[in-house]
């Protein structure tokens, strides 16, 4: 089995691919375990910028389904170990020293696109689907409600997560999702090098001391509502109208 | 002076005052209250329109004047804090759409809404300060909604803006391009709301709810500051000078 998450560092700046191609690279518990492993391995490194992107046509799906839906895993624990580690490790992103940069190479979904919400920067291209489908599935995205609303300011993270559904990368740039968009997939791959190498020009420590004020500022620095979000969100999964909606989502045909 | 239908599991209300560009008086704003504490639990989703040309221009000025000792004026701000936060705290999402003018106390309902549909030529904003009267009361929701920066000006700048540019700093989340429209792309919005599963959306709501309270919970002060000033010198001069007799 391929690693479920490449890192790669270049000097400066460090590049960390979610690996699940087939799966639109939505997040499993092995994803999440292998993404923390990454995290900490990165916080020992002298890179000061993190470029996260993901592998194939996807940035990633948000959370596995397949391990959510009880009937398919067997696992009724499984849905709250997924919330709780995704949690923790948008706690631990936000508080990584590194200027965070998420390049957006295609679909970043529900969690997958709180992620990218909990980056310091964003960019992604014009094909790019992003959005908060999860109130389509009777869910609630409560553990990235917090970041969403840090990025998009309140009413507009409101107006969004309430509506569901997915947006365009000009749509995202316009409510301020994402802060660049490229025109095309390639020239995103040469937009991103681009900010990332711009990023890599500042002092590692200023970029660290602006980084940290700007999470004090913000509240980033409480993880409180982010574990009290992965309850609920767990909570939610768990009532037979989110997993029979979720059953109906995964068998078309039944 | 408030409309009420209902439309599968969509109540739609509209504010209806037409000849008065649904201006304000306390009648109409605890008419307001009454239809929503009148929605049953099998509403999954509300809109809030206003009838004839403009969404609201705002609070009854002419009653106002009319009435020296401030009654009337602290019946409004005090029926607005409460129509506002009976929005917030509905277990369903509230669509409202707005045309022609969302002006003061029209603007302020905003609030309470959790998506805005405008009209690009809307004109929205704060007048108020003119006729000394403090637009606190929206301060706590619209900083709840929007960036602090431009809160600051629209609360202290009298200027009205368009739909056009209130969608630019957030307090309008989609357009449309006729004020005919505007009602329908409501009822649409609504619709797509009422179609999920409801358990997700009530929870989202909730939620949300939860992480803007720190600001919500300003909602008795930023009342306090307005009413402070109801019967003042500096209000009813300037009150009388525009709206008097």
């Amino acid at each position: 089995m391929p690693d479920p998450v490449l890192l790669a560092i270049n000097g400066p700046i460090a590049t960390l691919t979610i690996n699940r191609p087939d799966a639109r690279n939505a997040m499993s518990i092995e994803i999440l375990h292998a993404f923390h492993t990454a995290l900490d391995q990165l916080a020992d490194s002298d890179a000061h910028v993190l470029i996260i992107t993901g592998a194939g046509r996807a940035f990633c799906a948000g959370m596995d389904l397949k391990a959510v839906l009880i009937e398919l895993s067997g696992d009724p624990t499984l849905g709250g170990q997924l919330l709780s580690s995704l949690a923790e490790l948008t706690l631990k992103l936000r508080a990584l020293p590194l200027v965070t940069l998420a390049s957006i190479n295609g679909a970043a979904v529900g969690g997958g696109c709180g992620l990218a919400c909990v980056c310091d920067i964003s960019i992604t291209h014009a094909d790019a689907k992003l959005g908060f489908p999860e109130v389509d599935l009777g869910l609630c995205p409560a553990v990235i409600a917090p970041w969403v609303v840090k990025k998009l300011g309140q009413g507009v993270a409101r107006s969004t997560m309430l509506m569901g559904g997915v947006m365009t990368g000009q749509q995202a740039l316009d409510i301020g999702l994402v802060d660049h968009l490229a025109d095309s997939r390639q020239e995103l791959e040469q937009m991103t090098a681009e900010i990332a190498n711009r990023l890599a020009s500042g002092g590692p420590k200023a970029l660290a001391a602006t980084k940290a004020l700007l999470n004090t500022i913000d509240g980033s620095t409480d993880p409180d509502l982010v574990r009290k979000g992965a309850k609920l969100s767990a909570s939610i999964l768990a009532t037979p109208e989110a997993q029979a909606t979720l059953s109906a989502r995964m068998n078309p045909s039944k | 002076m408030i409309e009420r239908t209902t439309m599968d599991n969509i109540a739609v209300i509209a504010l209806n005052r037409p000849e008065k560009r649904n201006a304000m008086t306390p009648d109409m704003l605890i008419e307001l209250q009454q239809s929503i504490n009148a929605l049953d639990n099998s509403t999954k989703a509300m809109v809030l329109v206003g009838n004839g040309k403009s969404f609201c221009a705002g609070f009854d000025l002419k009653m106002c004047a009319a009435d020296p000792q401030g009654g009337t004026m602290r019946s409004l701000l005090t029926e607005l804090s409460k129509a506002v936060a009976l929005m917030r705290s509905q277990p369903f999402p509230i669509v409202l759409g707005v045309h022609g003018a969302a002006v003061a106390g029209g603007c302020a309902l905003l609030g309470g809404a959790d998506i805005v549909i405008a009209e690009h030529n809307t004109q929205l904003g704060y007048p108020v300060v003119k006729i000394g009267v403090s637009p606190a009361i929206s301060a706590p929701y619209m900083m709840g909604s929007i960036p602090p920066g431009p809160v600051r000006s629209r609360l202290l700048d009298t200027q009205l803006i368009s739909g056009a540019r209130a969608y630019q700093i957030g307090l309008v989340h989609h357009l449309v391009d006729s004020p005919s429209d505007v009602r329908d792309k409501c009822i649409q919005h609504a619709q797509t709301l009422a179609s999920k599963p409801g358990s997700g959306t009530r929870a989202t709501k909730a939620w949300l709810n939860t992480i803007t309270e720190p600001m919500t919970a300003h909602a008795q002060n930023g009342l306090n500051a307005s009413l402070a000033l109801t019967g003042s010198d500096e209000e009813r001069q300037r009150l009388n000078a525009l709206w008097g007799n």
